[in-house]
């Protein structure tokens, strides 16, 4: 059509409206709508990316909209400008990298727990909680990386000394056989 | 009988179409649409949004069979669990079996359709369950 470039990918948006009472399908609803990482465009009208899935998943939302009286809307579009669209995923980008910034803070307290049995119940805590964020992560910020390495040494319980040699190493490792390291992006 | 929901079926749908099959209609035929207002006449509709057979008060489609149709077999409500948990993970049941799951049945529907999807995982919830009536009449996991 005349759409020109492939600039904006399609995007499912719910629009909802609840009575103000009672506040507890409300709360459901918002807390559903948190946990999905959906980007609030304005009130009542919140957006994810379109796949099967994420429509899917919006059209229970608006299902239990609707069960609790209120009214709501499911719809497929594009942002007209790529500015737009930029402006939507920067913003669900930075949420998620709040997420996971917290999520390392968490990590470093953990890190500092003495007793053992307190730190395997941590690092059990913080994997969950890192799978939810990056379940709701659709534009991975380089948090996201640094989030996965923090839990990742966590579970590694590696003595503090022993970070440097192991860096020092990869790189050697790195610089020798750059084929012997896949996924890990050079240093 | 025939029996509609929405095409590129997941987990939910794939467990309820089996637990159809199994438990309710043995002669069960799927008919797969891509909007609501295409379920044939005469068709049962199920994991579609404004059906009776749907989520309803939290459950996801696979709990609102089980109690529409009182089925209350121990071992269809521990998968039940397992499904839910798959399908919504908010965390209603203790259920470590659910992601493991949920990546095979995110898988098939990447790589199959939906009618093979069916046939591929209906012996993999047979074995399920299997599996969990083993666990539960033994009070521990089955060898």
């Amino acid at each position: 059509m005349s759409n020109g470039r492939a600039s904006s990918r399609e995007w499912v948006l719910l629009t909802y409206r609840l009575p103000r009472e009672p506040s507890t399908p409300r709360s459901a609803v918002w807390r559903k709508l948190r946990k999905l990482g959906v980007a609030q465009i304005s009130d009542g009208l919140v957006a994810l990316p379109a796949a099967a899935r994420t429509r899917e998943q919006l059209e229970w939302v608006a299902e239990e909209v609707t069960d609790a009286g209120g009214i709501a809307g499911i719809w497929l579009a594009r942002p007209a400008s790529r500015a737009q669209e930029n402006k939507l995923a920067r913003a669900m980008a930075g949420a998620r990298a709040a997420e996971y910034q917290a999520l390392i803070a968490a990590t470093a307290v953990a890190a500092d727990t003495a007793d053992p049995l307190t730190r395997a119940s941590a690092l059990r805590r913080l994997r969950n909680e890192l799978r939810a964020i990056q379940r709701r992560d659709y534009f991975p910020p380089a948090d996201r990386d640094q989030a996965e390495a923090a839990v990742q040494a966590l579970a590694g319980l590696p003595a503090p000394q022993q970070a440097p040699d192991d860096r020092a190493r990869e790189t050697i490792g790195s610089v020798r056989t750059p084929a012997d390291r896949p996924g890990r992006a050079a240093p | 009988m025939k029996w509609a929901t929405r095409e590129r079926i997941h987990i939910d749908r794939a467990a309820c179409a089996w637990l159809i099959r199994r438990h309710i209609d043995q002669d069960a035929e799927f008919v797969f649409v891509a909007d609501p207002a295409d379920v044939p006449l005469g068709a049962t509709p199920f994991d579609i949004p404004g059906a009776e057979l749907s989520h309803h008060a939290g459950d996801c489609s696979f709990e609102t069979i089980l109690r529409r149709y009182d089925l209350d077999d121990p071992v269809l409500w521990r998968i039940a669990a397992i499904v839910h948990e798959a399908d919504l993970d908010d965390q209603r049941y203790d259920a470590p079996e659910a992601p493991g799951l949920d990546v095979v049945l995110r898988g098939l529907s990447i790589t199959r359709r939906d009618h093979e999807i069916l046939r591929l995982s209906g012996p993999l919830f047979d074995g399920i369950y299997e599996y969990c009536r083993r666990a539960l009449l033994l009070g521990r996991e089955p060898s």
